[in-house]
């Protein structure tokens, strides 16, 4: 059985620009691998779905919103996810 | 229950993923390209006990529980995306 979520591309698109002006206005870069990123926002997607709010992909969520609020995107380690990766973890 | 992706016997692998990480599918490609025999585990799609039993695992390597996680012949670990340690370990 595939259980994939379907994903609309316009809705990613619409997001990454909207992310983009968001992080630029507020001193921060997307990555400029914008395949990688709008994987990322796909996820992101996902995440609202099932949780409900914007989970961070690479985390793993308990799914209960007060106990996940560090690592809503934009979570509490990414300045010094930045710091030792160059990049959000 | 880990999937099994067969491919070119060697050390046992085994990596625990999540299905939205972009790093986690970075992984599994390189590993898929280098046609090596590994075991995976998409943590976020298991719930319950399940979920729990593996997330021991994860912890007992990396007690950061980050990913992609990979135990290689459950004596070492390498976490995140590691591309050039995975290639010169992995290299035929």
């Amino acid at each position: 059985m595939n259980t994939e979520p379907v994903i609309n591309q316009d809705e990613i698109d619409r997001l990454y620009l909207r992310l983009k002006k968001e992080a630029e206005d507020s001193g921060y870069y997307l990555n400029p691998d914008t395949d990688f990123t709008k994987a990322l926002i796909r996820s992101l997607i996902i995440n609202e779905g099932r949780y409900g709010y914007w989970a961070c992909p690479c985390r793993l969520a308990d799914g209960i919103k007060s106990e996940d609020l560090d690592i809503i995107c934009p979570c509490d380690y990414r300045d010094a996810d930045l710091v030792q990766y160059d990049t959000c973890y | 229950m880990a999937k099994h992706v067969p491919g070119r016997k060697g050390p046992y692998i085994m990596l625990y993923a999540l299905s939205t990480c972009p790093w986690c599918q970075k992984t599994k490609r390189l590993l898929d390209e280098l046609g090596v025999d590994y075991y995976y585990e998409d943590v976020d799609l298991l719930s319950g006990d399940a979920r729990r039993d593996v997330m021991v695992d994860v912890e007992r390597w990396n007690p950061n529980r980050s990913f992609p996680t990979i135990v290689i012949d459950d004596s070492r670990c390498i976490i995140g995306f590691q591309e050039n340690e995975l290639r010169n370990l992995l290299k035929v």
